[in-house]
């Protein structure tokens, strides 16, 4: 289990609101360079990049460097316009994707 | 740093100091005694009230990925055919609230000390015939920290008399005793230096109560014998197993010193 994800939006929200959304991601955040015991190095082994969209549109997106902790949280606010689902992708090095879904009920 | 194995020139107790330097341990004992059991504080009246707040909410706490993937174990069947946890344990938010409590506690039948990981692998090896997860293994930490979780806010009430006497002896003789290249015992600092601070850090009480715990300088969940290893590490002393009678005997002290404070299990050090 080397991802996985807390999202925690409101319940619900109004149209205009401004609502926060808080990220907690479960992940080694591996820098690298470490010896391998056979002559290399380990190779870096990240979440490189989290994108949010919400009703089709992006709304979030924060790169991540070497410098970012394991285990990162992040939290960023958006206006709620409609119901409808909040699409997270994450990027690690090497090219694999995570990606998970949180609806947003706005009134 | 926790490089994982013991340092090469360790001197382990007091018999190598001389006469003046037992005196000094004396008056030290004398100048210093033990605090009132009911003044222990828990390690998080050493926290900032941002790390407070953090260890609180689930939303920020990355400890609770631990739980989450504890509970999942606890319902899951090792082998299509076998047993899970929760086919003996049902409605472990019931059944098994408070459970955590009472841990580090005597085996009736085997007559040996058991902290919460010794009864979880115990259960699977010898209930569930598996093969046992392996202290510090993330599965186990993994199920210590939901049991642990199960407790949150109950207090602390570990037996130490009757069978548990011996042990909880032996671990007060460890906590009092001076040991490592600096001659320190745990006592020195965690009743006498208690609120100072040791680097950047503030000297707390040694209650577990927060173990398995999500520690900053780590990255990640480890137990209260990965804990207690880097403090031998610190002292330049033996560090000894995982599951070591050493440590077992040190924890069930701890466990009877921190009497009365609610489990935060999973909780956030530094």
């Amino acid at each position: 289990m080397s991802f996985n994800a807390r999202i925690t939006l409101p319940a619900q929200a109004r149209v205009g609101e401004i609502v926060e959304i808080k990220v907690l991601t479960r992940h080694p955040m591996d820098r690298g360079g470490q010896s391998d015991g056979k002559g290399g190095t380990v190779p870096r082994m990240i979440l490189n990049r989290l994108t949010a969209t919400y009703a089709g549109e992006p709304i979030f997106r924060l790169d991540m460097h070497t410098g970012v902790s394991a285990n990162p949280f992040v939290s960023f606010t958006t206006r709620a316009v409609a119901t409808g689902d909040i699409v997270f992708e994450w990027r690690e090095d090497g090219g694999a994707t995570y990606t998970r879904t949180a609806r947003l009920t706005v009134t | 740093m926790d490089p994982g194995f013991p340092l090469r020139y360790v001197r382990d107790d007091s018999r190598v100091c001389g006469a003046i330097g037992f005196a000094l341990a004396l008056a030290c004992f004398v100048l210093q005694p033990s605090p009132a059991f009911a003044d222990i504080k828990s390690g998080t009246e050493f926290l900032s009230p941002d790390m407070r707040r953090q260890q609180a909410d689930e939303t920020r706490n990355p400890a609770f990925f631990w739980v989450e993937q504890g509970r999942e174990l606890f319902s899951r069947k090792p082998t299509p055919d076998g047993q899970a946890c929760a086919s003996c344990h049902a409605e472990p938010q019931q059944s098994l609230r408070g459970a955590a409590t009472h841990y580090p506690q005597v085996d009736a039948a085997s007559g040996k000390l058991l902290n919460l990981e010794g009864r979880i692998e115990q259960c699977r090896v010898e209930r569930q015939g598996q093969p046992a997860f392996g202290y510090e293994s993330p599965e186990l930490l993994a199920m210590t920290a939901y049991l642990g979780s199960l407790s949150r806010g109950l207090p602390m009430d570990v037996k130490t008399d009757g069978a548990a006497k011996p042990y909880y002896e032996a671990g007060r003789a460890f906590f009092e005793r001076r040991q490592g290249q600096l001659n320190l015992s745990c006592q020195q600092c965690h009743d006498g230096l208690v609120g100072q601070k040791l680097r950047g850090d503030t000297i707390s009480h040694s209650a577990g109560t927060g173990y398995p715990a999500y520690r900053l300088e780590w990255n990640d969940v480890g137990s209260l014998h990965r804990r207690l290893r880097a403090c031998s590490l610190g002292v330049r002393a033996t560090q000894f197993d995982y599951g070591s009678p050493e440590y077992l005997a040190l924890e069930l002290f701890l466990a009877g010193r921190a009497r009365g404070l609610p489990v935060e299990t999973p909780g956030i050090r530094r």
